[in-house]
């Protein structure tokens, strides 16, 4: 267990984990991340291990989002550090912190395809930052083992006889599976899932988690999901992590969580709000 | 709880189920009294109302004075209105005049779409780097937006002027012209456009490690490419059209026939090159409108 505030959660949780001397392929620790007028994350702890589905859950400004966005980039976190697979990107610049991050892809609440283009096309795009500009300017130049590569990866999240269509005919489950095949295109083995299930109706959440869980338990890539549904934690996760205040709360497993923890950790959000 | 609303009035009696209804939901938490009025939609008008008002009511006055604005002048000059129209009807349809026309109006399309297309790739590049969700940094966002406002503010005319005096007098001029001015124009409504789209695939490119070259053709591109379109052919519509002034100025096409005609007074010619004119710019318009209809469906 890491360094996270006394929580009764904690005690159980170093003996449900399977391997505790394996590298874990995501581990934060101490991260600071503030915006003009409020603290988002106050020295997050967190640890993604090489397996598995681990939930993050947590009220509205807790941190989660941000964690994952500095994880990817798309935020440059104040303080702290954050290591893929042992490999420290926090302060690294350019082609070396590419190469690192490279690993790690993200699933988006709004899915972020685009929409007029076809769903390999989309899937191929997972694969720029490895291609060279002669051979990705246009979708047309995409060499033939990448188009296979993603019709594999379409194969893995079942949409494979979707191919050719535009990604706007798919419904939004499916276009969320879309993305998590562009996310294995990426041939990243650390996913990082803001709210995926959020815009989707139960019948497609239940699908994308489970595909989730399935690619994190049966094909061994560490996912991290932030769920806003404690009922769908309990059911898919291998771990549950619990964020308040930017701040680690608790890490259990599933079935060690407690009414009590998720009223604390509601509750925590509205007194901070 | 307060007893004096509307409705409790008008409901007659303690017996009637609306008022039993009313008491067994109201009265537990006591979120029953008077609704709110309304925020008052109305508001006095403000100071700063007042003197937009009056700054706006003087530019006018003096803008009536500036331009010798007299309706009084038309009416008296009516005749020499209607000598002009006298002399250009029945328009001069012989074939001699309508060929040549047809010719010059040719040409006057072919400037306004070499114009148009030349300038594509020029409007692109300065676009890309124009717009702030694709431009590298804010030297290069400044740089670019400052060249598009150059050409943007040089009118085509003047450019054609520039050019005549560098090729002579011709359609190459008019072509210049349109090709410098419409790359300002079109790069600053096409970085507009990239300014108003959903950012999240470019994002999701980002975090893919994609490159900012590979970013603007796989994430921006795509999303803009109607948009982008429809500009164009907006464009082409109104390049066609300037292509006609420019032929006065001497860059050729039918604006040069419309010019000649006028100073050796036929205007029996004028008015057949003018309806030339009329035809062509109604088919330029019907095409790019059917076209941009398409690509919106």
């Amino acid at each position: 267990m890491s360094v996270s505030p006394g929580r009764s959660a904690g005690g159980t949780a170093v003996a449900d984990r399977p391997s505790p001397e394996a590298v874990p392929s995501l581990s934060i620790t101490g991260l600071r991340k503030s915006f003009p007028g409020r603290t988002v994350l106050a020295g997050l702890d967190l640890r993604i291990p090489a397996s598995g589905l681990v939930v993050l859950l947590g009220a509205n400004g807790s941190g989660k989002s941000t964690a994952l966005r500095c994880v990817v980039g798309l935020e440059q976190p104040d303080g702290g550090s954050i290591r893929l697979h042992g490999e420290e990107i926090v302060g690294l610049s350019g082609r070396e912190l590419a190469r690192r991050r490279s690993r790690a892809a993200m699933i988006f609440q709004k899915i972020h395809l685009v929409q007029r283009r076809t769903v390999l096309d989309n899937v191929c795009a997972g694969a720029l930052g490895r291609l060279p500009l002669r051979h990705s300017l246009v979708s047309a130049l995409f060499p033939r083992e990448l188009r296979d590569e993603a019709m594999e990866c379409l194969h893995r999240v079942g949409l494979a006889d979707r191919a050719g269509d535009t990604v706007g005919r798919l419904s939004g489950g499916q276009q969320q599976r879309v993305a998590i095949a562009r996310a294995l295109c990426q041939r990243a083995d650390v996913v990082l899932a803001d709210e995926p299930v959020a815009a989707l109706d139960p019948a497609a959440a239940t699908q994308v988690l489970e595909l989730l869980s399935d690619l994190a338990r049966g094909q061994g890539l560490a996912v991290a999901a932030v769920l806003h549904q404690p009922e769908l934690a309990r059911r898919y996760a291998d771990r549950v992590v619990g964020l308040a205040r930017g701040r680690l709360a608790f890490d259990t497993a599933p079935a060690h969580l407690s009414d009590r923890d998720l009223d604390d950790l509601y509750a925590a959000g509205e007194g901070a709000s | 709880m307060t007893w004096d609303t509307p409705r409790d009035h008008r409901t007659p009696g303690r017996g009637s189920g609306l008022v039993a209804v009313a008491e067994t939901a109201g009265d537990p938490d006591g979120r029953r009294g008077a609704v709110p009025a309304p925020p008052s939609r109305r508001r006095s008008p403000s100071a700063l109302g007042a003197a937009v008002v009056t700054v706006l009511v003087a530019l006018h006055v003096l803008a009536w004075q500036g331009t010798g604005f007299s309706p009084a002048e038309l009416v008296r000059g009516w005749h020499g209105m209607a000598d002009f129209v006298g002399e250009a009807i029945p328009p001069d349809l012989s074939w001699p005049v309508l060929g040549s026309g047809i010719r010059a109006a040719l040409v006057t399309l072919y400037i306004g779409l070499l114009g148009t297309t030349f300038s594509v790739p020029f409007a692109l590049v300065l676009a890309v780097l124009g717009a702030r969700t694709t431009t590298p940094n804010r030297w290069v966002y400044q740089a670019a937006r400052s060249l598009l406002s150059f050409l943007r503010a040089v009118p085509d005319v003047v450019f054609a002027l520039i050019f005549v005096t560098a090729v002579g007098l011709g359609p190459f001029a008019g072509v210049l012209a349109l090709i410098f001015h419409n790359t300002g124009v079109m790069g600053k409504l096409w970085s507009e456009a990239m300014e108003e789209i959903d950012l999240g695939p470019r994002d999701a490119l980002r975090t893919n490690g994609a490159g900012g070259v590979q970013v603007v053709a796989h994430a921006i591109l795509p999303a803009v490419v109607p948009q982008f379109i429809g500009l164009l052919l907006y464009r082409f519509d109104v390049n066609v059209r300037s292509s006609l002034v420019l032929g006065l100025v001497g860059a050729g096409g039918i604006g040069f026939l419309v010019n000649q005609s006028i100073k050796l007074f036929r205007f029996d010619q004028m008015a057949t090159h003018l309806l030339i004119v009329l035809v062509l710019v109604i088919g330029v318009d019907l095409l790019s409108a059917a076209v941009r209809r398409r690509i919106a469906m």
